[in-house]
């Protein structure tokens, strides 16, 4: 009894027992879905939200939003088959340039929201309006093959039989949990979602911390979206859209608050597991794809009611 | 007596009122000027009608966007909620009840799912944000069902009252904003401003802030629906993914018109200004010809421009 009222207080922990109850009735009833192969295929999946994710719960943790991490994605997976430079054999270059331009994407949205105190919300829309035209531009509309080897090997190799994407992910996984929970400035990242006011008399920067927090919003985003790359082995306008609503829809199912200030990453490992699951289960039925479109909106709001609940105003 | 100072009172308020957006209404007049001395043609009966007809649908999206914003909400179902009333209105006009009957349809749907979201997000206190985004899906999973191929049919007759030659637009329109100021004048329409204002200061003095956060969602989803009927009568049939660009549009316009995120700031005539304004530039940027991907570049930094602007001259005059 008492475990179970812990659990109901402590958000990540539910997402996570959540998680493991869906994937121990689903492996009962439905064949297949157990196998070693395919819970790893999930995790997988989940890999690119998770870290995707990251840096949308830095941003959401300090009461600001992303909306550009689906643009971004899309950046990094159009941009780096083209600028992958020929002399460089392991393709490393191309995929430090890459990161670099979507960390300056990044760096660009919190000047926005920093310098010119353009809430965060409306910086990364129109951040994203801006990519979209842009990559038009710059791409053509087509898609583009990857060639770079550094980037085909993330997204093939499976060192001791472990996809390289989730080794990149538990690393991600790693440090974020640190430097919020282990380090001054995520000290101060929470201090600034829970009160600016307060933060701020306190002699926390609110630009600096929002400059810092975007740029690492757009590097994640970047990962993820070399990430994508070397799974798909292909780019094309629009291949990171989906990982934009996943990717809040992640953080908030881990029970962090979307108005900043309470929550871990902790929390968005198991959301961003629990979401794939439900995407699979989904695929399963073999529905239309309006059925599914319902089913995935419906599973949404019926986690968010477990998990999810703002506190009483 | 009482009268006079009352209504110098309004006049005080109304004056405050329209003070920020002495900017906006300027590079509206000045777009406005521009798109007349480039294309003398909207000066004409039926330019005016066609421009008024592109400008509709966005000014309707608009009103249901700010309407949640000012209210201290937001939404994210726009494009969804329309895509479902176009379907509907293409799928119910040929049953028995014909033409008023799917009007009727589409009214009463897009009040109900206003209503339904509204209610879940006041009573089951879960963030706007998301309960928008999971209902998107459902929404639109919705239209996909009811109408997987665009198709359908509406009435010519409907299409030429609505979208021919004649400014039956517009005249909708300005109805729709006189209800609005109508609708403003009444407790529950003041209680909108109040509860996103200050939600514990209204709910003392007497507003009840659930149920006009539920009112608000649901007005939201009628406009929404029927800009759908109106855009199905526009285009001649329905189509389930027609009103995906009307979610961020929508917030767009009303960012441009000065509303702000946290409720209480902005006001409805700063917002159908801002929808103005970004359908304005659509069309110049149309008829100059630019290619579409540029406009996308251009509304990015329009939209930054125009909050980013007026908070810098503030910090910078704050300064002096």
């Amino acid at each position: 009894m008492n475990i179970i009222r812990s659990a109901f207080r402590n958000p990540p922990l539910l997402t996570f027992l959540l998680v493991a109850f869906v994937w121990i009735v689903a492996s009962f009833t439905l064949h297949g879905f157990g196998a070693y192969g395919h819970l790893r295929y999930l995790i997988e999946l989940a890999a690119v939200i998770g870290i995707v994710a990251a840096g949308q719960t830095l941003v959401i943790l300090m009461g600001g939003i992303d909306l550009s991490v689906g643009a971004v994605i899309t950046v990094t997976a159009i941009l780096l088959p083209l600028i992958s430079p020929a002399w460089d054999p392991t393709g490393l270059a191309g995929i430090v340039a890459a990161l670099g331009v979507a960390t300056a994407i990044g760096l660009m949205n919190g000047a926005g929201a920093g310098y010119l105190r353009v809430p965060p919300i409306i910086m990364t829309l129109a951040m994203a309006t801006f990519l979209q035209g842009l990559l038009v531009i710059i791409a053509g509309g087509s898609a583009v093959t990857v060639s770079n080897p550094a980037v085909i090997l993330l997204g093939q190799a499976r060192p001791l039989g472990i996809p390289s994407g989730i080794v990149l992910w538990l690393v991600v996984s790693v440090v974020v949990l640190l430097l919020v929970h282990r380090m001054p400035i995520g000290a101060r990242f929470l201090a600034l979602g829970a009160n600016p006011l307060a933060a701020r008399l306190s002699g926390v920067s609110v630009t600096r911390n929002t400059l810092i927090v975007h740029t690492l919003s757009g590097f994640f985003a970047g990962l993820a979206g070399i990430l994508v790359l070397g799974m798909n082995r292909q780019g094309y306008v629009g291949i990171g859209d989906p990982y934009l609503l996943t990717s809040i829809a992640a953080v908030v199912l881990g029970g962090t608050s979307i108005l900043g200030g309470r929550g871990t990453y902790a929390g968005t490992i198991p959301g961003a597991i629990l979401l794939v699951t439900t995407t699979a289960l989904i695929t399963v039925v073999n529905a239309s794809p309006g059925w599914r479109s319902i089913m995935f909106g419906t599973l949404i709001l019926a986690l968010l009611l477990i998990s999810g609940r703002e506190a009483r105003r | 007596m009482s009268t006079s100072s009352s209504s110098r009172l309004y006049g005080s308020v109304q004056l405050r009122r329209n003070r920020g957006l002495g900017g906006l209404y300027l590079v509206v007049a000045a777009f406005l000027i521009l798109y007349a001395a480039l294309f003398p043609g909207i000066l004409s009966i039926g330019g005016f009608s066609k421009f008024t007809q592109n400008w509709f649908p966005l000014a309707l999206v608009t009103m249901a966007q700010a309407l949640l914003m000012l209210n201290g909400g937001i939404t994210l179902a726009i494009g969804p909620l329309v895509s479902l009333g176009a379907v509907i209105a293409a799928t119910t006009m040929e049953g028995t009840l014909g033409v008023p009957g799917g009007i009727l349809a589409v009214a009463l749907v897009g009040l109900a799912i206003g209503a339904v979201t509204g209610a879940i997000v006041t009573y089951l206190r879960l963030p706007a944000i998301i309960v928008t985004l999971a209902g998107s899906f459902i929404i639109g999973g919705v239209a996909l069902i009811l109408l997987p191929r665009p198709g359908g049919f509406i009435p010519d007759w409907l299409s030429t009252t609505l979208a021919g030659h004649t400014p039956v637009a517009f005249l909708l329109l300005v109805v729709i904003l006189v209800l609005w100021k109508v609708f403003l004048a009444t407790p529950l329409g003041l209680g909108i401003y109040a509860a996103g204002d200050n939600p514990v200061g209204a709910f003392r003095s007497g507003v009840p802030v659930e149920r006009v956060k539920v009112a608000a969602f649901a007005l939201s989803g009628l406009l929404a629906a029927l800009t759908g009927l109106f855009v199905a009568a526009q285009t001649g049939s329905g189509d389930p993914v027609i009103g995906t660009p009307f979610t961020l549009n929508s917030i767009a316009a009303a960012v441009l018109g000065g509303v702000g995120f946290l409720g209480g700031k902005g006001t409805m005539r700063g917002a159908i200004c801002g929808s103005l304004l970004l359908s304005v530039m659509i069309n110049v940027m149309f008829f100059l010809g630019f290619p579409p991907v540029a406009q996308y570049i251009a509304q990015g930094l329009i939209i930054v421009g125009a909050v980013a602007v007026p908070e810098l001259l503030g910090t910078w005059r704050a300064r002096r």
